[in-house]
């Protein structure tokens, strides 16, 4: 519990200082070119619950596709921080030499891949979970997506295909009750998703309650039962949504009250009081929670100052055995006369 | 050409494709082949003939129609480091799986900074000429070669298609493996003279980006692909008697292309025609002579284009034969240019 | 080496056993006159009905002559080609 906690912390205090971060330079008016931050940014503060209850039953070896909103399942499936930091400020040092930025974190050594089309990241799970099975390797794969995400073919045909093979994978859904402004009912039929599982021969589960360790034995279900090569499962948890689908979402759509119950069914807090029962002391969870805004702190000021990429990187990594012709157009073309 | 003392055997276009199949699957645990009707059917279009009997479902895996999840699910065992070749049974089915295709099989070495590989292949087939309508008849060669992230080949001959193929499953990249339904040598869409050729026995590797001279000449080139590469060797027949020599490039790989191949055809003979059997704007027409023009527009006195024009491709016969070029509308062009 | 006497091979050999239909065509060749083959070898391809055969050396040696052309008709009972046969060192 303690280690969730802590994962669960620097996650939150990750959210609020890229958020600070991001929006130097667009006050008073929101500009999304200004700003050490480049491009879009998808918060996942409230999150945090789902983030750990499930990656802390996974190593290394197991895969995690996660969709726009992933900072949390990065932290707790063990993404080197500071190189994901310095992709999210488009720094030559991240992850991905700043090709891919906060929406494609890739960590090969961590097991995670995020993106940012919706359902897409189910497919590719279902094939890391087709390795694991071909490969006779306990390994499992988890694809994480959000509750706007179930509505869309990939994850209908994800769920067949992982099902009919019978792979190591586990569905999660996030439901956080919105899919940027459209509030659940108002896209899907069913209130609670993990029944879609009834399609597809396919257990299904939903947690409701929005805490981690009620989501960590949900997972670990699901999770043993595709260790032990008994197939998929889907599950949906309840989380919720703490700032706007982006930022700078004025979330106009949602009413104050909604904003404000969002504010008051905080997972962290609910885990803290359950440590405390537990018999943790203020120290030991200020320490924790110290460490954590520390490490968060660490890792920014760490990105901030890498270099920036140089506009020539933009040619190079479209492949890993490059073919001539690519690389040449960063040149002039060239003219006239005989080669 | 060196005299053969002992005739050798010669494959159709199919056969020389999954003789390189088979042989890489022995060779590496970690390559199969997916897609619809590949295991008791071989394939529709013949492209895994033989191959269940060898090596079991479990490499030669029938999918669901479900490109989505398929491609995705190669996408996915490929970044696992498994070798998959994932088949569309026509390339005119990529829309319902594109995104996996465009935005994942082709861009997460890209977004990853070259962290990851994706080493698939995409095989497809494709063509026309035996009135199966618009959506079952394109070719498409444009649109994959002009997505930026994945290499395409489209052998016209059953010694290029084994070669390209061993190269495609070796290859680290993404490799899109276009092959022409016309071609493969099947009993009820019987081929040209022309892709059955002799085949050696070992493996060997085609490189990407080679085009081929397949016939020599001096008056004008045709550079071409695919089916058409025998309807241009049909026409430089018959453009002989009337005392033009043409020559016939084969351009066996879009990604790379090999532009000095066609640059030193075009410099002997002074007279360009492109021939291809996708739409006519915005495709590889477009793009062979903007890169002769790019080089040096000098180098041309006569250039002409010939394209399936910008209309869905229609069924009946007399339609057909109108929409997609034949020998005599290569005859035609040429003998109405200025040579 | 030299070649004994060339032995016809029959199409009635590959001809499936559930087909009723008595006529068919060669869809491929894939070796001429000339081709050294071994016993089992691919030789080419005929079509009955809507079924594709493989037609497969029946013993090991050099090809002699093609009797029936590519996508030429054949009736069952036909000659197909002819091989030399060759006793191996």
């Amino acid at each position: 519990m303690e280690r969730m906690y802590e994962d669960m912390v620097t996650a939150r205090r990750y959210e609020e200082r890229l958020q600070e971060e991001y929006l130097e330079g667009k006050q008073p008016s929101f500009d999304i070119s200004a700003g050490p931050i480049p491009g879009e940014l998808h918060l996942a503060a409230g999150h945090e619950a789902s983030g750990v209850g499930v990656c802390h039953h996974l190593t290394d070896d197991d895969t995690v596709t996660a969709p726009h909103r992933p900072h949390h399942i990065a932290i707790a499936k063990g993404v080197d921080l500071k190189r994901m930091t310095a992709e999210i400020f488009g720094r030559k040092t991240g992850l991905a030499k700043a090709k891919g930025g906060h929406m494609h974190l890739y960590d090969s050594d961590a097991g995670f891949a995020c993106s940012g089309i919706i359902a897409e990241g189910c497919p590719p799970a279902v094939g890391a979970g087709l390795a694991a099975k071909k490969r006779n390797s306990d390994a499992v794969a988890v694809a994480f997506l959000g509750e706007g995400a179930i509505d869309q073919g990939a994850f209908f045909e994800s769920l067949n295909f992982a099902s009919v093979h019978e792979l190591p994978v586990v569905f999660v859904i996030e439901d956080n009750d919105w899919a940027i402004s459209m509030p659940k009912e108002r896209v899907t039929d069913v209130s609670d998703g993990s029944q879609r599982a009834g399609g597809f021969e396919m257990p299904g589960q939903r947690v409701d309650t929005d805490d981690a360790v009620a989501i960590y034995e949900a997972a670990g279900k699901a999770i043993a039962r595709a260790r032990d090569g008994n197939g998929p499962t889907l599950l949906e948890v309840q989380v919720h949504r703490r700032m706007g689908h982006f930022m700078g979402d004025p979330q106009t759509y949602r009413s104050e009250d909604d904003v404000a119950d969002a504010q008051t069914r905080d997972s962290i807090e609910r885990l803290k009081s359950d440590l405390r029962d537990h018999g943790a002391t203020s120290n030991d969870l200020t320490a924790i929670e110290t460490a954590a805004a520390d490490r968060v702190d660490e890792a920014i000021a760490w990105a901030k100052d890498q270099p920036a990429p140089s506009p020539d990187d933009a040619y190079t990594d479209v492949f890993t055995s490059p073919p001539r012709g690519v690389a040449d157009q960063a040149e002039a073309p060239s003219q006239g006369g005989d080669d | 050409m060196s005299q053969q003392d002992v005739a050798e055997r010669e494959l159709t276009m199919s056969r020389a494709m999954t003789d390189a199949i088979a042989h890489e699957m022995r060779a590496d645990e970690d390559v199969f082949y997916m897609g619809e009707d590949v295991a008791d059917y071989g394939g529709i279009f013949d492209s895994t003939q033989g191959l269940l009997d060898e090596f079991g479902r479990d490499r030669i895996m029938d999918v669901p129609i479900s490109e989505t999840a398929y491609v995705g699910a190669a996408v996915g065992a490929a970044m696992e480091g498994m070798r998959p070749i994932a088949e569309l049974m026509f390339v005119d089915f990529f829309g319902v799986g594109m995104d996996q295709i465009y935005n994942f099989m082709a861009k997460n070495t890209y977004m990853s900074g070259g962290e990851v590989s994706v080493p698939m292949v995409l095989t497809a087939g494709v063509g026309g000429t035996y009135n199966d309508a618009a959506q079952h008849s394109q070719t498409l060669y444009g649109t994959f070669a002009h997505l930026p992230g994945m290499k395409v080949v489209v052998p016209s001959t059953a010694y290029d298609a084994k070669g390209l193929m061993h190269n495609a499953i070796r290859d680290d990249d993404p490799v899109v493996y276009l092959f022409h339904k016309r071609l493969m040598g099947i009993g009820w869409m019987p081929a040209p003279d022309g892709p059955k050729t002799p085949v050696p026995d070992d493996p060997y590797v085609l490189p990407f980006g080679e085009a081929d001279v397949k016939r020599e000449g001096s008056d004008v080139t045709i550079v071409t692909l695919g089916l058409h590469v025998h309807r241009a060797l049909t026409a430089a027949e018959q453009l002989a008697t009337d005392g033009i020599s043409a020559e016939v490039v084969d351009l066996r790989s879009l990604v790379p292309l090999d532009t000095e191949t066609i640059l030193d055809s075009v410099r002997k003979t002074g007279n360009l025609l492109v021939v291809d059997e996708d739409y006519r704007s915005y495709g590889v027409t477009s793009e062979v002579i903007a890169r002769v023009a790019e080089h040096d527009p000098s180098l041309v006195t006569s250039v002409d284009r010939l394209a399936v024009p910008d209309v869905p491709i229609p069924y009946a016969r007399e339609m057909e034969d109108e929409v997609i070029p034949d020998a005599t509308d290569i005859v035609a062009s040429i003998e109405s240019m200025d040579l | 080496m030299s070649a004994s006497e060339s032995v016809t091979v029959d199409s009635d050999t590959y001809w499936p056993a559930d087909v009723d239909a008595e006529e068919a065509i060669v869809t491929n060749w894939f070796v001429q006159p000339g081709t050294q083959v071994q016993e089992g070898d691919l030789l080419g391809e005929i079509q009955v009905e809507k079924v594709a055969i493989e037609v497969t050396a029946t013993t090991t040696g050099e090809v002699t002559a093609l009797l029936v052309d590519e996508d030429a008709a054949f009736e069952r009972g036909e000659p197909l080609l002819s091989i030399a046969p060759r006793t191996d060192e």
